[in-house]
C-alpha cells in the first residue's frame, strides 16, 4: 500500500491546496494579531511611561540643523543643568539638516527641532519658531595659492549665476569686475579653471539662506528659496554634500570648488585650506554694476550685528511670530514672504549699520506648544523640561554671568540675541502649555 | 638491450615539451601559467581585508585608551563607553527576540512541515534574508516610529534589528535539525518519543552547537547593521533608561561622524570602527572554530 | 487517532452493503479518519512559527504599499527626480536611481564573478589542500566585515588614491570610450568607480564561495577521467567542471548581484549621492538603496516624497527578492551547510 493512499488524487490535491490556503491565512492572522498587539503594547508602554517619567532622568532629543549642531553637542548640552528641584535632564544632539529638524518637531519625533530656516505655518502645526542665537553663513572656496590667502569679492548675483550654470569659470568677467586689480590678475592667471559648486543634498537651512540671497539678488535665478531649493540643480559640475561637515570635507578634496558653509565650521574650514569671501551687501551693486569695492563686506561680529539690527527692524511679531529673514538686511515686503518681488528690495546700509554682512540669520529651535497625545516623546514632563532648557538657553546659554555663555557662542562664531528678540521669545514661551 | 645514453633532456625522447605539437605545448604551458598566476588573485581578496584592518587599527589604536572605552559621563561625550554598552544591551535584546521569532520556525520547518510547505517556508526565509537592510529600516520607521507612536526609540531599533536577524537563525535551526542523522531520529521516534520529547532531549543537544553558531553569526551580522538603526533610533549621550529612550548604537556613531570636519569626531568614528571590527572578526573566527569542531563531532554520529 | 480506531473496532466491522447488480463491482465504504481538534491543532500549529518570515515580508510590503497609498505620482517612470522644482509640478522619476543601481551593481557583479571564478579555480584545482584550508576562510572573512567599516575605510583612505591616481589615469587614457570623457573626475575620488570597487569587494566572498562549492561537487572520477584522456587541468576545469557546476555558478551570479544591488550604507558613504544621471562614469549618482537611506530625513513631512520613496522601495524589494529566489533555486546541488551563513 502506498502512503497517502486514503485520499484519491484530486481530493489529495484539493486538501493540499486547502492546507496551503490555511497556512497563508494563519500567516495573515499572525500579521494582524502582531500589529494589533504591537499597537496595544505601544499604547500602554507610553502612557505608563508618561506617568512615571518624572522619576529620575528625562532625556530630550534634538535633531536638525548642522549649523547649530556644534553649539549644542560640544557646548550647551554637556553643560546644561536642569533646575535643582526637578529631575535631571540630559539632551542628545543629532545633525541631520534643518528640514529633518522641522519635520521631526512637527511630527513629535524629537523634542527640539533645530533649524536655520523658520517655519511659516507654525499655528497649523502646533509649533513655535524659537530663536536661540544669531549666526551667519560664509561663502567658501578652495583655490590654490596665491588666492587661498585672499578674500574674493562676491555678491548674490554672481553666486546665483554660478549655481544656475551661467558662470562656469573663475576668470569670468563678472567675477573679475568685482575684484581688486591684484586679485584680477591672479584670477586671470588661472586660465579658465572650471568652478565646481557644492550644494547640500539634505534639506538644509543653509540652502535656504543661500537660495534666499540668490533669489533676492537675481531675477533670473531658476530655483526657489527653500531648504531643498537646489535639489533640482543639475548643472554639469555641481557636487553634493551632506551636512555642513560634509561640505567642508568635500570641498577640501576638490580644488576650484565653491560652497556655502555655516559659521560654526569656520575653524575647521580654515584648517581644511578653504577661504571665505566678502559678500556684497547692496542689491544695487548687482553683477552689472557691482564694482564698488566698498560694498563688499567681510564677516565679523560687528558686521553681523549690523545686518541683524537692520533685519530685525522688519520683524512683525504679531503677524509672523519670530520668523524673519535677515538676509541682505531683511526681505523687502515683510518678515516671512520672500516670494514677493525677487530681485528687488534688500538693504542699503544706514548710518547706524554702515557695513552689514548680508548672510545672517536667526538660529531657531522648533518646539511643540502642547504635549502630543499618544506620543512617547513629547509628553507633559518632557515639554516642561524643554521649556526650561529654552529659558536656560536665553539666559545662561547666551549671557552667562561669568561669561561662559559668551565663550560658548564665540567658539562657534554666533552672536547673542538682542534684548528685543529675547523679550519676544519669553512671550512665546508663555504660550506653551504643559 | 643497451640502455640509452644519458641525455641532457634536450632531445625529443626525454622532454615531454619537445615531444608534442606546438598546440600541445601551448596547452600545457597555458595550464602551468594559469596555475602560477591564478593564485595571485587571492591577493585581490586578501589585501583589502588586511588594508582595512591595518588602516583602522593604525588610526584608532594610538588614541584608544581605557577611558575612551569605558567613560560613560555625558558631560564629556567623546568616548565610546555609552555606545559599547548600549550596543551590547540592544544586541542582547535583539538576539533574544530573533531567537524567539526564528528558532521555533526553523525547528517546525525541519520537523513538522511537509516537504512542499517546508520548501515554501524556506523560500520565504531566504526572501527575508535577502531583503536590503534599508527596507527593513523603512518598515521599522513607518510601523514602529510613526504608526505605533514610539518615535526614535530603542525599542523600535531593537525590534527592527531582530526582524532583520530572524531569517539567519531560522535557516540555521532548520538546517541543524534537518541534518540530524535519520537513524537517530527514527530511533527516537520509533522508541515512542513524542515530537516535543524528541526535539528537547535528542535533537537539541545534537543541534545545539550549530544553533549556537547561527546565533553568533546573526549577532555578527546584526552588530554591523547601520540602516535599520539610524532610521529608527535617535542617538544619545547616556545609556538608555528604558525601552522608550534614545540609544546610541556603535554603527550610528560611525555614520554620524565619518564625514565630520572636527578631528575629534572622525577619531571617534575610527575608534568605533575598530571596536566593531574586533567584535565582528572575533565572532566570525569563533563561528569558524565551532563549525570545524562541529563537523568533527558530527562525523562520529554517522557510524 | 487511537480513540477513533478503538471506537470503530468496538462497534464491530461495518456491514457490507448488498451487491447492487452482478455487473457492478462491490464497493467498500472505507471510513474517513476523523481527527480530533487536538490533532488538527497539532498539524497546523507548526505552520505558525514557520511562516513568521512570510509575515515579516508581508508586513514590509503592506507597510510600503500603505505609505504610497498607491498614489499615481507625477512622472513616476520618468528619469526626472525633482521634489521641489522652481516651476511646474514635482516630478518623481525613480528611473534615475534604478539605473544608478544597475550602473554600480552590474560592473561589480562582472568583476566579482571574474575574480571569484579565478580564485575558486585556483583554490580547487591548482593550490594544495593545506594552502586552501588556510586561504579560503580568509576570503570568506570579507563577507563578515560590516558595510560601515568598508565605507569609512573607503571614504577616508581609498578615495584619496582614487582621486589622485586612478581616476585621472582612467580619464586621461580612456576618454575615447563614450561615458568616460566629459567633465573631469572629481579629485575627491568619490563617485562611481569607488562604489563599484566597494561592491565588488562585498559581492566577492559570495561568488567565490558558491563557485568554489560548485566546482568541488564535481565527482572525482569525472575529473580524473578527463585528466586521463590527456587534458590539462585547465581544460578539464573549463570543459567538465564548469559545465557540471553551472547551476552553482549561475546562483553565484544571482546572489552576488542581489548583494551588490541592495547594498545601502557603504554606497551612501562613497557615491556622492546625486539625484540625476551622471555626466560620465566619474560622477556620483544615486542608487535606490543609498538614496532611500540618505534622503528619508528630507522627506518627512511630504507625503508625495514618502510615497515616491516607498515606490522605490517596492521596486528594490521586487528586484532583490526575484534575484535571490532565482539564485537559491539554482543551488539545489550544493551542500546546504556551506551557504547557511550567507
Amino acid at each position: 500500500m502506498q502512503p497517502n493512499d486514503q485520499l484519491s488524487g484530486s481530493t489529495r490535491h484539493r486538501s493540499r491546496m486547502i492546507g496551503t490556503g490555511i497556512a497563508i491565512a494563519v500567516a495573515v492572522v499572525l500579521l494582524i494579531v502582531g500589529v494589533g498587539a504591537g499597537y496595544v503594547v505601544g499604547y500602554y508602554t507610553h502612557t505608563s511611561s508618561s506617568n512615571s517619567s518624572s522619576s529620575t532622568t528625562i532625556q530630550l532629543t534634538e535633531t536638525g540643523s548642522t549649523l547649530l549642531y556644534p553649539l549644542f553637542k560640544y557646548y550647551w548640552f554637556p553643560n546644561y543643568t536642569a533646575p535643582a528641584n526637578g529631575p535631571t535632564v540630559i539632551l542628545s544632539a543629532d545633525g541631520t539638516g534643518s528640514g529633518a529638524g522641522q519635520t521631526g518637531a512637527i511630527h513629535s519625533l524629537v523634542n527640539i527641532g533645530a533649524s536655520d530656516a523658520y517655519l511659516t505655518n507654525t499655528s497649523t502645526n502646533g509649533v513655535l519658531n524659537f530663536p536661540v542665537a544669531i549666526s551667519a553663513q560664509y561663502i567658501y572656496y578652495n583655490l590654490p595659492a596665491p588666492l587661498n590667502t585672499v578674500h574674493l569679492n562676491l555678491n548674490g548675483t554672481i553666486l546665483a549665476m554660478i549655481y544656475a550654470g551661467d558662470i562656469t569659470t573663475w576668470d569670468n568677467p563678472l567675477i573679475l569686475a568685482a575684484q581688486t586689480a591684484a586679485v584680477q590678475s591672479d584670477l586671470k592667471a588661472m586660465s579658465s579653471e572650471t568652478i565646481i559648486p557644492f550644494k547640500r543634498l539634505d534639506a538644509s537651512g543653509d540652502t535656504f539662506l543661500f537660495t534666499s540671497i540668490c533669489y533676492e539678488s537675481w531675477s533670473g535665478f531658476p530655483f526657489t528659496a527653500s531648504t531643498s531649493g537646489l535639489s533640482g540643480d543639475t548643472i554639469p559640475n555641481i557636487q553634493s554634500a551632506t551636512g555642513n561637515g560634509g561640505m567642508v570635507t568635500g570641498m577640501q578634496k576638490v580644488p576650484y570648488s565653491i560652497g556655502y558653509i555655516g559659521i560654526s565650521y569656520a575653524t575647521e574650514a580654515a584648517s581644511a585650506g578653504l577661504q571665505y569671501a566678502a559678500v556684497g551687501d547692496n542689491l544695487s551693486a548687482s553683477a552689472s554694476g557691482g564694482t564698488d569695492l566698498a560694498n563688499y563686506i567681510l564677516p565679523s561680529p560687528t558686521n553681523i550685528s549690523y545686518d541683524a539690527n537692520l533685519g530685525l527692524q522688519r520683524l512683525d511679531f504679531s503677524q509672523y511670530g519670530l520668523g524673519v529673514s535677515l538676509i541682505l538686511g531683511g526681505s523687502p515686503s515683510g518678515a516671512v514672504d520672500l516670494g514677493a518681488s525677487p530681485g528687488g528690495g534688500g538693504t542699503n546700509p544706514t548710518s547706524t549699520s554702515p557695513t552689514p554682512y548680508p548672510l545672517v540669520n536667526l538660529e531657531y529651535t522648533i518646539i511643540k506648544t502642547s504635549p502630543t497625545a499618544g506620543s512617547a516623546v513629547v509628553t507633559s514632563a518632557s515639554l516642561l523640561a524643554t521649556v526650561q532648557f529654552e529659558q536656560w538657553a536665553l539666559s545662561y546659554g547666551n549671557f552667562q554671568s561669568n561669561g561662559a555663555g559668551t565663550v560658548w557662542l564665540n567658539a562657534v562664531g554666533f552672536l547673542p540675541l538682542t534684548p528685543e528678540v529675547i523679550g519676544y521669545d519669553v512671550q512665546e514661551l508663555a504660550t506653551v502649555s504643559t | 638491450m643497451a640502455l640509452p645514453s644519458v641525455s641532457t633532456g634536450a632531445t625529443p625522447d626525454d622532454n615531454i615539451l619537445f615531444d608534442r605539437s606546438a598546440r600541445t605545448r601551448w596547452r600545457i604551458g597555458f595550464d602551468r601559467w594559469a596555475g602560477r598566476l591564478l593564485p595571485f588573485l587571492f591577493l585581490v581578496a586578501i589585501l583589502p581585508i588586511l588594508d582595512v584592518v591595518y588602516y583602522i587599527s593604525k588610526s584608532a589604536l594610538p588614541t584608544l585608551t581605557l577611558k575612551v572605552l569605558t567613560d560613560t559621563s555625558y558631560r564629556d561625550p567623546d568616548a565610546l563607553g555609552v555606545p559599547i554598552i548600549t550596543t551590547a544591551e540592544m544586541m542582547t535584546l535583539a538576539t533574544l527576540l530573533a531567537i524567539l521569532f526564528g528558532l521555533f520556525g526553523g525547528i517546525a520547518t525541519a520537523e513538522f512541515l511537509s516537504e512542499r510547505a517546508a520548501g515554501w517556508a524556506r523560500t520565504f526565509a531566504n526572501m527575508l534574508a535577502g531583503t536590503p537592510s534599508v527596507i527593513v529600516g523603512y518598515l521599522g520607521y513607518f510601523a514602529f516610529c510613526l504608526y505605533f507612536g514610539w518615535g526614535y526609540t530603542m525599542i523600535a531599533g531593537v525590534l527592527t534589528l531582530s526582524l532583520f536577524m530572524t531569517p539567519y537563525i531560522f535557516r540555521i535551526a532548520d538546517l541543524a535539525f534537518s541534518s540530524i542523522p535519520r537513524h537517530i531520529r527514527e530511533a527516537a521516534l520509533g522508541s515512542g518519543a513524542r515530537p516535543y520529547q524528541y526535539i528537547l532531549k535528542v535533537g537539541a543537544p545534537i543541534a545545539f552547537p550549530q544553533i549556537l553558531n547561527g546565533v553568533f553569526l546573526a549577532v555578527a551580522i546584526g552588530v554591523g547593521e547601520t540602516a535599520p538603526i539610524v532610521l529608527t533610533t535617535h542617538g544619545s549621550v547616556i545609556l538608555p533608561q528604558s525601552l522608550l529612550s534614545p540609544a546610541q548604537f556603535l554603527t550610528a556613531t560611525i555614520w554620524e561622524n565619518f564625514n565630520s570636519p572636527f578631528p575629534v569626531a572622525v577619531a571617534l568614528a575610527l575608534q568605533a570602527a575598530f571596536i566593531l571590527l574586533v567584535v565582528v572578526v572575533g565572532l566570525n573566527i569563533v563561528v569558524r572554530i565551532i563549525s570545524a569542531r562541529y563537523r568533527k563531532r558530527l562525523e562520529g554520529l554517522f557510524q | 487517532m487511537d480513540d477513533a480506531l478503538a471506537r470503530s473496532e468496538a462497534a464491530g466491522p461495518e456491514p457490507l452493503p448488498p451487491p447492487s447488480s452482478p455487473s457492478s463491482p462491490p464497493t467498500v465504504d472505507v471510513p474517513r479518519p476523523r481527527r480530533s481538534p487536538g490533532q488538527w491543532l497539532q498539524i497546523f500549529v507548526p505552520y505558525i512559527p514557520s511562516f513568521v518570515p512570510l509575515a515579516i515580508v508581508a508586513a514590509i510590503v503592506v507597510t510600503l504599499v500603505l505609505v504610497t497609498g498607491l498614489a499615481p505620482l507625477n512622472g513616476l517612470f520618468t528619469s526626472k527626480f525633482a521634489p521641489t522644482p522652481s516651476s511646474g509640478p514635482a516630478s518623481w522619476g525613480i528611473l534615475v536611481f534604478v539605473t544608478g543601481s544597475f550602473l554600480t551593481a552590474v560592473p561589480a557583479l562582472f568583476f566579482s564573478m571574474v575574480i571569484g571564478l579565478g580564485i575558486a579555480i585556483a583554490s580547487v584545482v591548482y593550490l594544495p589542500r593545506i594552502v586552501t584550508r588556510f586561504l579560503d576562510p580568509c576570503v570568506d572573512l570579507l563577507a563578515g566585515i560590516p558595510s560601515v567599516v568598508y565605507g569609512i575605510w573607503a571614504y577616508l583612505y581609498v578615495s584619496t588614491y582614487f582621486g589622485s591616481t586612478l581616476n585621472p589615469f582612467l580619464f586621461r587614457n580612456l576618454s575615447w570610450i563614450p561615458g568616460v570623457g566629459g567633465p573631469a573626475p572629481p579629485l575627491s575620488g568619490l563617485g562611481l568607480p569607488i562604489s563599484v570597487f566597494i561592491l565588488t569587494l562585498m559581492a566577492l566572498p559570495i561568488t567565490t564561495l558558491l563557485i568554489r562549492d560548485a566546482l568541488r561537487t564535481v565527482p572525482r572520477d569525472l575529473w580524473e577521467s578527463g585528466l586521463a584522456l590527456g587534458a590539462t587541468r585547465w581544460e578539464v576545469t573549463r570543459r567538465v567542471s564548469i559545465p557540471y557546476g553551472r547551476g552553482g555558478i549561475l546562483s553565484a551570479a544571482f546572489l552576488g548581484f542581489g548583494r551588490a544591488f541592495g547594498e545601502t550604507v557603504a554606497v551612501a558613504m562613497v557615491i556622492n549621492v546625486e539625484a540625476s544621471y551622471p555626466h560620465n562614469i566619474f560622477q556620483g549618482t544615486g542608487t535606490v538603496a543609498s538614496l532611500m537611506f540618505s534622503i528619508l530625513d528630507s522627506a518627512y513631512g511630504n507625503s508625495q516624497f514618502l510615497a515616491a520613496l516607498c515606490y522605490m522601495g517596492l521596486a528594490l524589494l521586487a528586484i532583490t527578492l526575484t534575484v535571490n529566489v532565482a539564485g537559491r533555486y539554482f543551488i539545489s546541488k550544493l551542500s546546504a551547510t556551506e551557504i547557511a551563513g550567507l
